[in-house]
């Protein structure tokens, strides 16, 4: 049972963070498919900073844990600049845009793996090795029964997510920044009006979103995988989207949807293992989020409103 | 007042001037641009390549050679470079297949972002059911076919239906099926048909390949691929069914204006279904040409990479059946040629994926280029009127 839960907030928090990078996105009114490539390339740009800074300058790998948080961020707001180009002054189809930079940071950064490896560690591999994140237990409160287990086991991304999401979601609903924001998903015509530029802030939120999506996909690196690999392109962007779709566009109800998928995926692991079924199993296992995405969409599509304006290219000549 | 035209003059500068000319002309801009876009993304690649101190020039020619378009210095039995490039046509023939099925999709407003998943299905129904068949070959080849179309068209009409019943997203959904149809599949390739050597599903028989495997001509063993011949048939009927049916043009006009569309008395759901049914039906070709044709069994676990290449392929060719066969030559070039790259000139493989992917970048893009040019052409056109003027 604890196991159930530890492993479900693990797994939900970066998906958290990653739907919450799209909510900023497509409340400005700019579809965001392209987070799945955002979170790719944001783990291999952390990834690659921690294995380079460990080769040359010779520090183990587990001390440069939050630099690769940080750096994630950083490699994931850049080449999200490269949607936010395409999208807001090429006045590319949206979908489009993201699904491009979807292929491209794939195809990018599993050539740059393995170039880099075969040039700087003369390996033939597609891997980074970064090895898992340290965990801690908060004494006492973790003595709970079942509730205590939240407390067990934390890897310590999950309070930087924690700390982050809490921030964005104040930012996104109470500040000026975060009400023109909205408004630029709802009536772009109506923020120019009021005086501030609509494709600056839409700029921003795109690259907010990208920033996020790294985090996210660095920590998914950190647990799930250890190391960073194609692997990495799980179809876990397109599970955040399905997330925030769930959530209607709203940062609560969105972390409710990623606890589902957290303890839907935990959750088939664990009667797996209690059933023992043959490891074959475990594909049929892995699809369990996938289709309850699905069966949830079915339910709570018609019902949601998605920003008025999402996905249209703003036109400051329309009336 | 003269100040103003002294900055009017300057910024219209040489660079525009010369673009202009190339790409101005209205009448072959539908072939100039995408010239233009590809000729964009391999200057890329090229400055890659130049960073990694190889030459990209002569790394473009191996490409070449490996695909079979110029000779190579040396071939092994029974080889030539007219084998290399009949292993191209195969090769070639799914990638027709999967961007006609994207390009349809677009035209009706709908991105099949699932066509590899169409792919994967129609290929296991048409493999398990025919494949281990002891069918004869005139029975088996058109059943392949047929079984390879349904299973497409049924799960691109289940997309269809979602998004017009519950409004879900054909993004979303048809990449959630792509993630569901790859595991499921893979547990029932792993359960009961593997081959415990290959780690891949057993070969198929003969007589269900729909490419006829070394055929010895004239001392030289060659692929025929049957699909070959009908992709290019099924191109030539779908561009006359998109620009002259009725069906075809409520597909366009749903894909223009599904709010027109509507007040024009068409009926939006059923036409929204029906494109997403025969783009299905052409992933499902796809599909069948790809595991059946140019492979003759089915890696676990892998979704074909050749349903995203087949985006890059259909915009790159606007999404124009004429288009898509000139693009999908270029984008399997780049495919096929590349092992053959990275073995002589040593660059790695994976640059193929990225010089499609910058394709890809660069062919968003494309709509904007159009519209510069447009607009620089209609203020050259006013400032030469002023001219006149005064």
């Amino acid at each position: 049972m604890d196991m159930l839960i530890i492993d479900g907030l693990s797994f939900a928090l970066p998906l958290f963070i990653m739907a919450i990078g799209g909510i900023y996105s497509e409340r400005s009114g700019i579809t965001n498919l392209a987070i799945e490539g955002l979170q790719g390339f944001g783990a291999f740009f952390g990834a690659l900073s921690v294995v380079l800074g460990a080769h040359f300058f010779n520090i183990p790998v587990q001390k440069l844990f939050y630099l690769a948080l940080f750096l994630a961020m950083v490699g994931g707001m850049l080449f999200s600049i490269l949607h936010a180009l395409l999208c807001i002054h090429f006045k590319a189809n949206q979908v489009i845009s993201g699904v491009v930079i979807n292929i491209l940071a794939m195809a990018l950064t599993v050539f740059l793996t393995t170039q880099i490896n075969s040039i700087v560690f003369g390996a033939m591999s597609d891997k980074f090795q970064i090895g898992t994140s340290s965990r801690f237990t908060v004494p006492g409160i973790s003595e709970i029964p079942i509730l205590g287990a939240v407390f067990k086991n934390i890897y310590p991304f999950e309070v930087v997510i924690l700390i982050i999401a809490i921030f964005a979601g104040y930012v996104l609903n109470k500040t000026r920044f975060g009400l023109r924001l909205r408004a630029c998903g709802d009536n772009p015509h109506s923020v120019d009006a009021a005086g501030a530029e609509v494709s600056k802030i839409q700029f921003k939120a795109v690259m907010v979103s990208g920033a996020l999506s790294g985090l996210g996909g660095i920590c998914f690196a950190y647990s799930i995988s250890t190391n960073f690999s194609p692997a990495i392109y799980m179809g876990y962007g397109y599970l955040a989207i399905a997330a925030l779709i769930f959530g209607n566009w709203k940062v609560l109800p969105t972390f409710g949807a990623c606890l589902l998928f957290g303890f839907a995926r935990a959750g088939g692991y664990f009667i797996g293992q209690i059933l023992k079924m043959p490891s074959t199993f475990s594909d049929l296992i892995m699809t369990l989020p996938y289709v309850l995405t699905l069966l949830l969409l079915i339910f709570f599509s018609k019902s949601n409103r998605a920003p008025r304006a999402l996905g249209e290219i703003y036109d400051k000549g329309k009336r | 007042m003269s100040e103003v035209k002294k900055k009017n003059t300057t910024k219209i500068n040489y660079l525009s001037k010369i673009t202009l000319k190339l790409l101005g002309n209205e009448k072959w801009q539908h072939l100039r641009i995408p010239a233009f876009l590809i000729l964009l993304s391999f200057i890329a690649a090229s400055i890659i390549i130049i960073i990694l101190g190889k030459n990209p020039l002569g790394a473009f020619y191996n490409l070449l050679q490996g695909a079979g378009i110029l000779p190579k210095p040396s071939y092994a039995g029974y080889k030539s470079m007219l084998t290399d490039f009949l292993t191209l046509l195969n090769f070639m023939t799914p990638m027709i297949f999967a961007s006609l099925a994207v390009a349809i999709a677009l035209k009706g407003g709908l991105f099949n972002i699932g066509v590899s998943g169409q792919m994967l299905l129609a290929g296991y129904f048409a493999t398990i059911i025919v494949g281990y068949s002891g069918l004869s070959s005139i029975m088996a080849k058109p059943l392949v076919l047929i079984i390879g179309i349904m299973a497409g068209a049924g799960l691109g009409g289940i997309i269809g239906l979602l998004k017009f019943k519950f409004n879900i997203n054909e993004v979303v959904s048809s990449i959630m099926f792509n993630y569901i149809i790859q595991y499921v599949l893979s547990f029932f390739i792993h359960s009961y048909y593997i081959d415990p050597v290959s780690r891949q599903s057993k070969y198929i028989n003969e007589a269900a390949r729909l490419t006829l495997v070394n055929v010895e001509l004239s001392g030289l063993k060659m692929d025929f691929s049957i699909g070959f011949i009908i992709a290019i048939i099924l191109a030539i009927i779908l561009k006359i069914f998109i620009d002259k049916s009725r069906i075809g043009f409520e597909i366009k006009a749903v894909g223009s204006n599904p709010k027109g569309a509507k007040y024009a008395g068409i009926n939006v759901g059923k036409t929204m279904i029906l494109t997403m049914v025969l783009s299905g039906a052409f992933a499902g070709l796809a599909g069948v040409t790809y595991y059946l044709g140019y492979y003759a069994s089915i890696q676990p676990k892998v979704l074909p990479s050749m349903g995203f290449d087949a985006i890059a392929v259909a915009l790159l060719g606007n999404a124009n059946p004429y288009g898509i066969i000139a693009s999908s030559f270029i984008v399997s070039i780049i495919d096929k040629g590349s092992t053959y790259m990275s073995s002589i000139a040593g660059v790695r493989q994976e640059i193929a994926s990225v010089i499609t992917g910058l394709i890809l970048l660069f062919s968003a893009c494309g709509a904007y280029i159009q519209f510069k040019i447009r607009s620089s052409k209609d203020k050259l056109e006013y400032k030469a009127g002023k001219e006149l003027e005064e």
